[in-house]
């Protein structure tokens, strides 16, 4: 089952929490909404589950191709998973997975013993099937989201949303947890849509990305597809560490220093400053100025302790950069702090501003 | 743990001291006065025919107060907690009014409003409805002066618990009613047989807002506590205190209730520190 998301916008009070949102999940697509705090994806995740309504008239969720604005909680089949579980406190673990089917209709409703069978299957799908009689307060973090899941997957929805699926566990639990979420989505191939703030866990889990930031879609795309070309500064510097550098365009051309970058060629002609960004792994660190498309720093710390060695330093113009390298390129360089090097991009970014604050973007 | 000895048996002895002046000798002076001649004579002073009738009064006052405000109670509790609208606040500080008001005052209220010199006195008259010094203005007393006690003791509750259970069980098909019954109502239900039996105590020991509305006609329009008084003021003592001590067997009760409860919800309560200091970490 499809999820188009059509001009969604919504407002509490006078904070814009969704402009005009609008973009589609393809049938048994695992899709992360990806944002800052503030940027409006839990709310739009609560306006496809219709807990919150949208404003106006002019937009819709359409699942299936079917317009949900009329539709009711029960015909819809949204699956919620809620980011703190909302797990009945008062019930077992098998009452709140056999939640969904027992408030159905009665001529709806199925037979004791389908429902018992059903919550069991439920319960050994998320492994869990030994924690049948137990209250929610006895479960920990990571098996309470997991039986929220099964009480959702109850009612057999048509798509599932989980808000923040991972977001109240320690790092280590929701490691496991969104690998198992991912073979669990391939397992079941139902079209799922999660919220979260970390890009990591929405680049490693999700088929799509959809990032959002301040109440505005900034870019839809596979994770390699947002990580490799991001559409916008703010998408690049939300994707990973990042050194940004704001610098002033003179002729065409934008400085590091004493290093020309040119400006992206479709550019506005009109544009007074510029933000280059680069990722700390494309930045090369030298000893000589061996052809000049490197700029002049001091190292001012070194952190060797970890998979990659971390360098910081400070331009001449008074920036600070953070360099990674390798461990091998680190003996052979010989580094030590005060040291006097040349820095060479190897890839960079360049978003000009233009005066009305727009940025406009480029490949290398 | 650093006072010496001596502090501590002397702070604790006061305390006891106070408790005992204050708590525990009017509570034993109840019962011997209520005995004092015998337990025949205070099997009779609760079985004689005014007495009956105002315990009867008594049980009817507090048996329609109780339900009206458990329903109002629940429904305003609701609304406060889990919903934002304008005017909130002012329901709020409405709910509290009878707290802040003396239970005199609500009664003269009452008369000003039914009383055959108030407002709606004439047109009452005229249809032969009698509210004040009757029935009615009894339990219509009872029940402004006991307005308070379960949308207090369920607005913090279920503040607390906020709406995310409730959000839940719609998104898995519940209706509005299957959601009260069967997620909402359980997770309050300690909450609410507190605030019910704090209620109740109320209801029945009431004695400022029905007085001034009673009339104190004997044998019609006498509650527990009105009686207890008239007795006293005949100087028959006994009888007095014989109603007295059904009232205090009330207490008595309601603390054993009480004390229950709050062992029976002390699980709920600390789940619900849970999810507060998962809020709280969040943000």
């Amino acid at each position: 089952m499809s999820i188009e998301i059509r001009n969604i916008s919504k407002s509490f009070g006078d904070f814009r929490a969704l402009k005009d949102v609008s973009f589609k999940v393809d049938t048994g697509e695992l899709v992360a909404l990806l944002g800052p705090s503030g940027s409006g994806k839990t709310s739009l995740l609560r306006i496809i589950a219709g807990i919150e309504v949208p404003d106006g008239n002019d937009g819709g969720i359409l699942i299936h191709d079917e317009d949900t604005t009329s539709i009711s909680f029960r015909d819809r089949r949204v699956g919620f998973v809620f980011q703190h579980y909302a797990l009945f406190r008062h019930m077992t673990i098998f009452e709140n997975v056999a939640f969904g089917l027992r408030v159905r209709p009665r001529r709806l409703r199925p037979s004791e013993k389908i429902i018992r069978e059903k919550v069991n299957e439920l319960l050994k799908l998320v492994q869990l099937d030994w924690l049948g009689d137990r209250l929610p307060s006895q479960l920990s973090g990571g098996q309470r989201q997991r039986i929220a899941l099964a009480r959702a997957l109850a009612v057999e929805p048509n798509v599932l949303l989980l808000d923040e699926p991972f977001g109240s566990l320690d790092a280590k639990v929701r490691k496991e947890l969104r690998q198992w979420l991912r073979r669990f989505h391939d397992e079941l191939k139902i079209t799922s849509v999660f919220v979260t703030h970390d890009q990591e866990e929405a680049l490693e889990v999700a088929d799509r990305v959809v990032l959002m930031n301040e109440g505005r879609v900034e870019q839809v795309g596979t994770p390699e597809e947002v990580y490799h070309h991001p559409a916008n500064a703010f998408v690049y510097n939300f994707l990973g560490n990042v050194n940004l550098f704001h610098s002033r365009v003179e002729e065409g051309k934008v400085f590091l220093g004493e290093l020309p970058i040119d400006l992206p060629a479709e550019s506005t002609r009109d544009a007074k400053s510029a933000l280059v960004f680069v990722r700390p792994h494309l930045l090369e660190i030298e000893h000589q100025r061996n052809g000049g498309d490197n700029f002049h720093a001091k190292v001012t710390h070194i952190n060797a302790a970890g998979p990659l060695v971390k360098v910081d330093l400070v331009t001449d113009w008074g920036a600070a950069v953070h360099v990674e390298i390798s461990h091998g390129r680190y003996a052979s360089l010989g580094l030590k702090r005060e040291d006097e090097v040349f820095v060479r991009p190897k890839e960079r970014r360049v978003f000009v501003e233009a005066q009305s604050g727009k940025e406009d973007s480029t490949h290398p | 743990m650093s006072e010496p000895r001596w502090v501590r048996a002397i702070l604790i002895g006061l305390a006891l001291l106070f408790l005992g002046i204050f708590l525990l000798v009017p509570l034993i002076v109840v019962f011997t006065e209520a005995f004092k001649k015998g337990a025949e004579v205070y099997l009779e002073s609760i079985r004689e025919p005014d007495a009956v009738a105002a315990i009867r009064l008594t049980l009817i006052a507090a048996g329609i107060a109780v339900p009206l405000n458990l329903v109002f109670g629940v429904a305003a509790a609701w609304a406060i907690a889990k919903f934002q609208f304008p005017g909130k606040s002012f329901l709020i500080t409405l709910i509290d009014l009878p707290f802040s008001v003396s239970p005199v005052i609500s009664g003269l209220v009452y008369i000003l409003l039914f009383g055959l010199q108030g407002w709606l006195g004439p047109w009452l008259a005229e249809h032969e409805i009698k509210i004040i010094f009757a029935v009615p203005g009894i339990v219509l007393a009872t029940i402004f002066v006991t307005f308070p006690f379960v949308a207090r003791e369920l607005i913090p509750l279920m503040q607390a618990q906020g709406s995310e259970e409730e959000e839940a069980a719609r998104t898995l098909g519940a209706g509005g009613w299957q959601t009260f019954w069967r997620v909402t109502l359980p997770n309050i239900k300690w909450g609410l047989l507190y605030g019910v039996i704090l209620c109740n105590a109320r209801a029945m020991g009431e004695f400022g807002a029905v007085s001034v509305v009673s009339g104190h006609i004997r044998g019609a329009t006498n509650t527990i506590p009105l009686h207890a008084e008239i007795l006293y003021n005949e100087y028959n003592s006994a009888a007095a205190f014989a109603m007295a001590s059904l009232l205090t067997i009330l207490t008595l009760v309601t603390i054993a209730l009480k004390a229950l409860i709050d062992w029976k919800s002390q699980v709920e309560v600390r789940e619900v520190g849970e999810i507060r200091e998962r809020a709280l970490a969040e943000a």
